[in-house]
């Protein structure tokens, strides 16, 4: 079986190193530096917007919003986390390592962020303790690890969505 | 007052009655008028005064003028005024009082700290979860208003100082007890004046400190019959003054104040952080309403099952020591902690003679398979598991498939001088047929290399008689046990932040298997109907246990074993004068 999401990122990756050097060649130098400005002032403010977007999807995920609604493509997208999931946070001194990588046509990114998942287990109720621990409004379990989370982006008009998130050992 | 004792039916055992709006509006006509009785002097320090007690958040403004030592008028939030009886009684610089409000099922203890003013507010009412006997509460923090002066700023507070206290108290009406206050959100009471069984129950709690010296403490008995009692404690004299309002076991109604006298049981661990004095550790539950707060009720949510269903659960589904994956399988967290089984008995040949008891004949033939028999009868195959927690020291336990009452053995031999002790569970018991009793059968080992025991037994013991121990099974689940009486084991329930929190108790026996060796149960009554049996070592603080169980999803014995840690001891021996044996 074929990672599907992993083949579509590394295309489109290598997709973007391929096209952008064919424009660096072909413009003339003036043109160039106006179209290089654009070009750069437009990455900056993708990058800018994908980042709000994890930001708000982070809040979200904290906050457990039931409602992602317009983080994603799709609903299908935004159930992209185990239920057992309760919280994600930048994990300490994460914001060096995050990166974020436009693909060459503006239209799709990718998002790499270093991050504490918070995972949280109510105990099965299968004792007299565990009755009464949950009963005080206890018996949950929580634990916290280190992740990458790898996000994919789509841009459809002027507006990102989430299309695809994972997260990986680290 | 109150006729003492009560009927000879234990609390968790009496079918309390389903009182209406009437007949407890009738009852509370009869004194509401009249006040509380009271079998001291009733205080006159009030008399003549007129007071306004404002209490914070949504909490009422009470506007009282007291016309006599025993009489007053209300106004709440500047409504008209009622008259009402109403009693006080004053602890040093404290003054309790309480009264009912005519034509209502409600009223209020108040207790007033005389030189800061501040004031606690108890509104108390018949209304409880289901049942309307069972007193509901809220508590209201504020102040006496004084004319041209502020506000005091502070107030009496929820607290975890007093979690971990323990006091003998006697009222002026003779009414005796011991009350275990191990937890922040409930107590347990040893009601020495009742039965004389022995029996101790537990009912949630509130804890509000005026000061380092003085305390008030509320308990309500859900489950049983609904009673209220709140008093103040002065930790110093050993003093209490309170009130009590309820009806008891007989419908009697109860309302009157009290004096009491006590004695210090000591002082057990606290497991809080450092520097954390917070109470109230449970939250309030999402939506319950005034009053509500987080009660445990297991005989409302334990499975109840005639014996035709226990019959058909047992048939459907036994579990020995099953490997525990998902419902059914027996209580999951609780063995994280265990150690594996041993083949210490493999390919032994041995027989039991418990005194006054069965004769068992054994034949082990591997490591998880034996055969039994009992009394000379037809031998049967069965899967057991053994450990050796102390070397000559083996717990085993096994179910006794053809008896009609699906009998489980949770069985301790003593290798090295053939002493055997047995707690025997059983189903089909007269409340609940799913819910187990259990008897202690003594006897010796017969077999080969196996010392006689003669006349020697392993005895029941009081050496942990007041002795709180913290069991840790697994993250997140550790409780603590109090063995509060000769016969009864209490379980708390630790928070996340260290306090304890729930608590419920049930019978309990303690048998001495070695120098600090102890073998013992606790019965979960009218409470899930788990049969516990832990073998606890003292020396590393671990223990090796069986729990028996049957509910719907059929018969289980399965593995039990936590981490140990001494919490502290309650000094109670002199309470409980017979001997050991």
């Amino acid at each position: 079986m074929t990672d599907n999401r992993e083949s579509t990122r590394r295309t489109f990756l290598k997709g973007s190193a391929v096209l952008a050097a064919p424009l660096a060649m072909a413009m003339p130098v003036a043109a160039m530096a106006a179209d290089d400005r654009a070009v750069r002032l437009q990455r900056l403010e993708d990058e800018a917007a994908i980042r709000a977007l994890h930001q708000d999807w982070l809040r979200r995920v904290n906050a457990r919003e039931a409602d992602m609604a317009g983080l994603f493509v799709n609903a299908s997208a935004a159930r992209c986390l185990d239920s057992a999931v309760c919280g994600v946070a930048s994990a300490p001194g994460a914001a060096q390592g995050d990166r974020i990588e436009l693909a060459a046509d503006g239209k799709r990114a990718t998002g790499r962020f270093l991050c504490l998942i918070e995972t949280e287990s109510r105990m099965a109720p299968d004792s007299t303790l565990a009755q009464m621990a949950l009963a005080q409004g206890g018996g949950v379990s929580r634990d916290q690890t280190s992740r990458r989370v790898r996000a994919d982006y789509v841009k459809t008009g002027d507006r990102w969505a989430i299309a695809a998130i994972e997260l990986a050992e680290v | 007052m109150p006729a003492k004792p009560d009927p000879q039916v234990p609390m968790h055992r009496y079918a309390f009655t389903k009182l209406d709006d009437n007949q407890i509006g009738a009852a509370l006509a009869r004194v509401a008028a009249t006040g509380p009785v009271s079998a001291s002097p009733l205080s006159d320090a009030l008399k003549g005064k007129s007071i306004r007690i404002v209490t914070d958040g949504d909490g009422p403004a009470l506007a009282y003028r007291f016309t006599a030592n025993n009489r007053l008028t209300l106004s709440e939030n500047g409504g008209k005024a009622i008259e009402a009886g109403y009693g006080a009684l004053v602890q040093d610089h404290l003054t309790l009082f309480t009264h009912l409000i005519p034509g209502t099922l409600r009223g209020y203890g108040v207790v007033i700290d005389n030189k800061s003013n501040i004031a606690t507010v108890v509104e108390m009412w018949f209304g409880g979860y289901k049942d309307k006997r069972e007193v509901m509460r809220v508590i209201y923090a504020g102040y006496v208003e004084q004319a041209g002066k502020p506000a005091p700023a502070a107030r009496h507070v929820a607290s975890n100082r007093f979690e971990g206290k323990g006091f003998y108290w006697k009222q002026d009406t003779g009414y005796e007890t011991l009350d275990y206050y191990a937890s922040v959100a409930y107590s347990h009471f040893v009601e020495l004046t009742g039965r004389g069984d022995e029996l101790g129950f537990c009912g949630p709690s509130d804890y509000i400190q005026i000061n380092d010296d003085f305390y008030i403490y509320t308990r309500t008995e859900c489950e049983f019959s609904g009673t209220f009692t709140l008093y103040v404690v002065d930790l110093n004299r050993q003093e209490q003054v309170g009130l009590r309002l309820g009806f008891d076991r007989t419908d009697a109604f109860e309302y009157y104040v009290f004096r009491g006298k006590g004695e210090w049981l000591g002082q057990i661990a606290q497991f809080e952080k450092l520097g954390d004095t917070s109470g109230g550790a449970l939250p309030d539950p999402e939506g319950g309403g005034k009053g509500a707060r987080r009660i445990y009720r297991p005989l409302t949510t334990m499975d109840k099952m005639t014996k035709a269903e226990v019959a058909a659960a047992v048939a459907k589904n036994r579990r020995v020591f099953a490997p525990r994956v998902g419902a059914g399988s027996g209580a999951a967290g609780m063995a994280t902690h265990a150690a594996p089984p041993v083949d210490v008995l493999a390919g032994k040949t041995f027989t039991i003679r418990y005194d006054g008891g069965p004769v068992m004949d054994y034949r082990v033939e591997s490591a998880d398979t034996l055969n039994w028999r009992k009394d000379g009868g037809a031998w049967s195959k069965t899967r057991y598991n053994a450990w050796e927690p102390v070397p000559g020291v083996v717990m085993f336990g096994h179910l006794l498939e053809s008896e009609p009452d699906h009998d489980g053995h949770s069985i301790v031999v003593d290798m090295n001088n053939g002493c055997v002790t047995c707690f025997n569970g059983f189903l089909n018991t007269p409340y609940y047929a799913n819910e187990a009793g259990v008897r202690t059968l003594f006897g010796v080992i017969d077999g080969a290399n196996i010392p006689k025991a003669g006349t020697l037994r392993h005895a029941r013991t009081r050496e942990l008689l007041g002795r709180a121990i913290t069991w840790n099974y697994a993250p997140n689940l550790s409780s603590m046990h109090l063995y509060s009486t000769p016969t009864t084991t209490s379980w708390l329930i630790f928070t996340d932040s260290g306090s304890l929190g729930m608590q419920w108790s049930g019978p309990g026996d303690f048998v001495k298997i070695r120098d600090d060796l102890y073998f013992l149960y606790w019965l979960e009554e009218a409470c899930n109907g788990t049969l516990g049996t832990i073998l606890v070592n003292m020396r590393t603080m671990h223990d090796t246990g069986i729990g028996y169980h049957c509910g719907k999803e059929g018969l289980s014995m399965s593995q039990v074993a936590a981490h140990a840690r001494h919490a502290g001891l309650f000094d109670v021996q002199r309470f409980f004068p017979k001997k050991e044996g």
